[in-house]
């Protein structure tokens, strides 16, 4: 295909956007497809109540993968990144608290009260997970090697991988393995005695997955995440405006590098003529020609819901119909009078006051039982009677999300299966939302006297408004069984699929998980080489 | 020391017994101490009730390698293996499902149930089959070192790497699924008919403290459908007189190559002097010297108990503190009078010869696992179950019989109480969870032996209770089983060994531990017997001998790369 070519990208999440700048960049014309109104895909940010807006997703970034920050310069087109520390408070119902802040000897300090062991191995931990996610960082910045026919840059590039390895010396390379495949519960306790502690850390593992801390392969995917931010918990960082503002930037950075955007314009379907692409169809019935076509959006979409997949390879689409994606979260956003106060705080607190306390993100789930036991009703068609959250107060450090003095409250809810065995989701999404204020009560007593609005959207409403199958808000499950050479599916980890011109570039393809934009910019390079 | 023997092996059970028969056929002066009364360990058959024998613990064998019983002759020794036809797993509601054998009565009863399950079941088996063959060179070979660059542990990766390359996609497509999904996940993609899936989810789940739902029980999966197409035997089956004849069998083929064996012979300690294994001290006091002692015990007897800490390496006794025991099952052995009446299928029939299986649905399965998280025995247990003495009549009084009954999950640590608090509930539970099945059996119990995790540790030596001397969890294997970089049956103390089931290839009733690690040590002798040597005599000898054993260390830690794999 010679360059200067168009190529259709369907969806207008941070990764397509990611692969629209790079295609660009790469010399062709990229054309975005958004079904919404508003580029971002699962990063945008949404008013939800009058006068309140907040990230109605994702409500922290991932980071962005260092080089994409660099090519892409999201500050350059108004993005300012709010930077929290401490990223987490964590608060027990018995009035206690722990607070993680960025530097390692702070938040040992404060676990000191609750074990001087703990306090004692934080550091340790913390350097461990940052030799090893060194190794992860390698892995997910490469294309998924062919098993057949290796490329020689396969070969260069798992030579710098076994590098990598080799250099964390036998103890380290042992480590990597015994605990890839351990459940996060089982990791943690190799390091710490405090149930908080045990709780905070091993949530990484579970989060957005239909995993909880006692499965096995929860620690893969914690070491995944740490990959991408070396601290032992994630980080608590947004920027100004929400995550629209991110989203905005990269779609404006993708268009002065040269990329079309449209919204409102939803494709319907992907024509395939011959085992190759011919062009898409939008909602109105406008037929765009065109030879390549890269779907941002998941996997099971591209393939059932926007291809007839009959003309797929039968053991592709069945690996396809595999891929597990059944989504485990649900989000509630509160629109809050004033700020709720958290009575542990005053436990926890240090010399930085309440508001910096609080302005990370909020972690309920003091302890490994707690979480399993949310997990547990998902298993059977229920959801947590008492959730694991994952909470931030972004008006805290960006107020003009909210009028003045008051805030909003976002809350990722886990565990919420996207069927429930009784009733549905939109007669049961009230339930939940009181479920989680409830919750909430517990740890900030007074809480729900401050509530003006509540958003809830159900692993339903992720699928229909914001088109991730099933819920799954990774667009598929992230387990030892579907990362790397697996992901999506064996034979097919390289971005390319057997249909001719169709590329995949969303969350659903290595290395996936979270705002990272990596799978995007792994995802250009692949194209541009086939393209070329 | 009065005596010496060139190698002591600590415990009587299958490996420990296959790994003496073995050095004996290997000219080696061999001399087995068991703690009990009777041999087998926890393949053992007891008359607990008079007139009813009991394979207390392990009840059935599939995996036994078929090198083993050729090479040691056990059939000339009595080994008889009786087949074991089908899996019977009655339903809550009268209905049931009764896999056979006969692969075709299989599919046909499978269709009963569900027309696509009847065509997935013929190309699961296909599919199988390649994953069986895969794996199996592996339970023969001594693990590789993945850390190092020596060549002999790069052959043996690229050996491995070479054979995933000879796969074709689909095979190594669902190798991968194996070795890394949950059995249920797996099972979902070929099944829809729940009580076929939760059957078959059970091999993935038996003696690990995981539910059919967690990842890495696919692989468990695999180590049990591995004995089903076995060459020698294909299928499961009982051992004629109990799981402990297989144990006999065993014993008789040592002692007929020489090997001394000595019941009610419990080891207090290992000896160890200038760094190396010498001899052990018994119980009574007794000391007995040798130049390898092979221990078939599990890492905490052997490191913990019978070791000092202060003879070990920090690191590795850290990895033998964090080695996984978490006993989760228990067992029922019931003296039956008469048999028990299925509603699924009344009166008597050949699907009480095969296993019985209460695992009616994937829920269930998942609900048993998750009382066991927070401390409790299942309220609604899995059970295995066997009659044996539908096959073998000569395990119980004429018209009597034994059941034996495999209980999941029974969790080591309780949440409230003891186990011996709560052993009689526990067998209640268990009579009660059969009766919703087989009304009768209340009325047909005249006697029954409970063994909870407590007991199985106590009596059988089974850490925690744990019926392969440890998980089969996926950081707890191959190159990892049981220690990281103690993987290759040797141990951080020259001339000692390991090479029970809390070494690759694991737990069951494969015998494969013990002849591995039998070559190993074999392979080891000229370097350990010269240094035994020196560890004789005066200490000024001494002296010399430990700086000899210091300098010959590093040697024995370089040869590690240089062991075979047998393919």
């Amino acid at each position: 295909m010679p360059i200067g070519q168009r190529v259709a990208i369907i969806g207008g999440g941070h990764n397509a956007l990611v692969t629209a700048f790079y295609l660009a960049k790469g010399g062709f014309k990229p054309l975005v497809l958004e079904r919404r109104e508003l580029v971002g895909g699962g990063a945008v940010t949404e008013e939800f109540y009058p006068g309140f807006r907040c990230s109605t997703l994702a409500h922290t970034a991932g980071p962005l993968r260092a080089d994409v920050l660099r090519d892409m310069q999201p500050e350059k087109f108004g993005c300012e990144m709010l930077h929290a520390d401490p990223r987490v408070f964590a608060p027990t119902p018995d009035g206690r608290a722990l607070l993680f802040y960025d530097d390692h000897e702070k938040t040992a300090g404060g676990m000191a009260r609750f074990s001087a062991r703990d306090a004692g191995s934080y550091p340790k931990f913390a350097a461990a997970l940052e030799k090893i996610a060194g190794v992860f960082a390698q892995i997910a910045a490469i294309t998924p090697p062919g098993i057949d026919k290796p490329s020689p840059e396969d070969l260069w590039n798992l030579l710098k991988t076994g590098r990598g390895v080799r250099r964390l010396g036998k103890t380290g390379i042992f480590d990597l393995l015994r605990w890839g495949p351990m459940a996060a519960a089982d990791f943690v306790a190799e390091f710490f005695e405090t149930e908080l502690v045990r709780a905070v850390i091993a949530a990484r593992g579970i989060f957005g997955t239909a995993l909880g801390p006692w499965s096995a392969g929860s620690t893969a995917v914690l070491l995944l995440r740490a990959a991408a931010d070396a601290h032992p918990v994630g980080p608590a960082s947004a920027p100004r405006g929400g995550m629209g503002t991110l989203t905005g930037a990269l779609a404006d950075a993708a268009r002065k590098a040269g990329a079309e955007i449209r919204t409102g314009a939803e494709v319907r379907h992907i024509r395939v003529k011959d085992g190759a692409v011919s062009g898409v169809v939008l909602d109105d019935g406008e037929e765009i020609g065109i030879e390549a076509v890269v779907s941002g959006v998941d996997p099971k979409r591209t393939f059932f819901g926007l291809m007839d997949a009959s003309q797929l390879d039968p053991t592709f689409a069945t690996r396809i119909k595999n891929l597990r994606a059944n989504g485990t979260v649900a989000k509630v956003n509160v629109a809050l009078g004033g700020l709720p106060e958290f009575p542990a705080l005053a436990a926890g607190i240090g010399a930085d006051g309440f508001r910096r306390a609080l302005s990370g993100r909020i972690h309920i789930g003091p302890d490994i039982d707690y979480l399993e036991k949310a997990f547990d009703a998902s298993k059977y068609g229920e959801f947590s009677a008492a959730p694991y959250l994952d909470v931030t107060i972004p008006t805290l450090l960006d107020p003009f999300l909210a009028p003045e003095g008051k805030h909003v409250l976002s809350a990722y809810v886990q565990f919420a299966p996207f069927t429930l065995k009784k009733g549905t989701w939109e007669a049961r999404q009230g339930e939940l939302g009181r479920v989680v204020l409830q919750t909430l009560e517990e740890f900030a007593p007074g809480l729900g006297e401050l509530v003006e609005g509540v958003q809830v959207i159900t692993p339903q409403s992720l699928e229909s408004e914001y088109g991730f199958t099933g819920g799954q808000i990774y667009h598929g499950e992230l387990a030892l069984d579907q990362l790397f050479t697996m992901r999506p599916v064996l034979d097919w980890a390289r971005y390319l699929t057997p249909v001719r011109g169709l590329y995949l570039c969303g969350s659903g393809t290595h290395p996936g998980n979270g705002l990272t934009g990596a799978s995007g910019a792994n995802a250009a390079k692949e194209i541009i080489r086939d393209l070329r | 020391m009065a005596q010496h023997y060139d190698v002591i092996v600590i415990g009587g059970g299958h490996n420990g017994l296959v790994n003496a028969a073995y050095l004996a056929k290997a000219g080696k002066k061999v001399l087995v101490l068991e703690r009990r009364h009777v041999l087998g360990g926890a393949a053992v058959t007891e008359e607990i009730i008079p007139g009813f024998l009991f394979s207390e613990c392990s009840y059935v064998v599939s995996l036994l390698r078929p090198e083993i019983i050729r090479e040691l002759d056990l059939p000339r020794h009595g080994l008889e293996i009786l087949p074991l036809d089908g899996t019977f797993s009655p339903m809550p509601d009268g209905n049931h499902l009764w896999r056979m054998n006969d692969h075709a009565k299989s599919v046909r009863e499978i269709r009963r149930h569900s027309r696509v399950d009847a065509e997935a079941y013929d190309e699961f088996s296909k599919m199988m089959t390649p994953m069986c063959r895969f794996v199996k060179p592996l339970l023969s070979m001594v693990p590789p070192d993945p850390t190092t660059l020596k060549l002999n542990d790069l052959k043996q990766l690229n050996f491995l790497l070479q054979r995933f390359r000879e796969l074709s996609s689909d095979e190594r497509y669902t190798l991968i699924q194996l070795m890394t999904m949950s059995a249920a996940d797996f099972l979902d993609q070929w099944f829809e008919t729940d009580v076929l899936k939760a059957t078959m989810s059970a091999s993935g789940i038996i003696g690990t403290f995981l539910g059919i739902r967690s990842p890495g029980t696919a692989y468990v999966l695999l180590h049990h459908y591995m004995g089903e197409i076995d060459g020698a035997f294909r299928s499961w089956g009982f051992s004629r007189g109990g799981t402990g004849a297989i144990s006999n069998a065993i014993a008789g083929a040592a002692r007929e190559l020489g090997v001394e064996i000595r019941t009610k012979a419990p080891v207090a300690k290992i000896v160890v002097k200038n760094g190396r294994a010498a001899g052990v001290v018994l119980q009574s006091g007794e000391e007995i010297g040798a130049t390898i002692v092979s221990s078939s015990v599990d890492p905490h007897l052997t490191f913990l108990k019978f070791l000092q800490a202060s003879e070990l390496p920090a690191d590795f006794l850290e990895g033998v503190r964090r080695y996984k025991f978490r006993g989760s099952s228990g067992k029922v052995n019931l003296a039956l009078d008469a048999l028990p009446k299925f509603k699924a299928i009344p009166g008597e029939g050949a699907h009480l010869r095969g296993a019985i299986s209460i695992s009616p649905s994937m829920e269930y399965m998942e609900r048993a696992y998750d009382d066991a998280k927070y401390g409790n025995y299942s309220r609604r247990p899995y059970i295995d179950m066997v009659i044996p003495s539908l096959t073998d009549p000569s395990v119980a009084p004429a018209g009597k019989h034994v059941m034996s009954c495999f209980v999941q999950y029974a969790p080591y640590k309780l949440a409230e109480g003891t186990w011996d608090q709560t052993r009689e509930a526990f067998g209640d539970n268990v009579i009660d969870t059969l009766a919703e099945y087989a009304p009768n059996i209340k009325e047909i119990v005249v006697g029954r032996q409970i063994l909870t995790p407590l007991d199985l540790e106590r009596e059988f030596g089974l850490t925690q209770g744990n019926i392969f001397q440890g998980e089969l969890s996926l950081e707890q294997l191959f190159f990892l089983r049981p220690v990281a970089g103690w993987a290759y049956y040797r141990t951080p103390v020259d001339g000692l060994y390991m090479c029970g089931s809390a070494t690759h290839p694991g737990g069951g009733i494969m015998g494969a531990n013990g002849r591995i690690a039998s070559q190993v040590m074999l392979k080891d002798w000229g370097k350990v017997a010269r240094k035994a040597k020196g560890n004789g005599g005066s200490d000024a000898k001494n002296f010399v001998s430990a700086r000899n054993a210091g300098a010959g260390s590093g040697a024995s830690a370089s040869d590690i790369s240089s062991q075979k794999a047998s393919h």
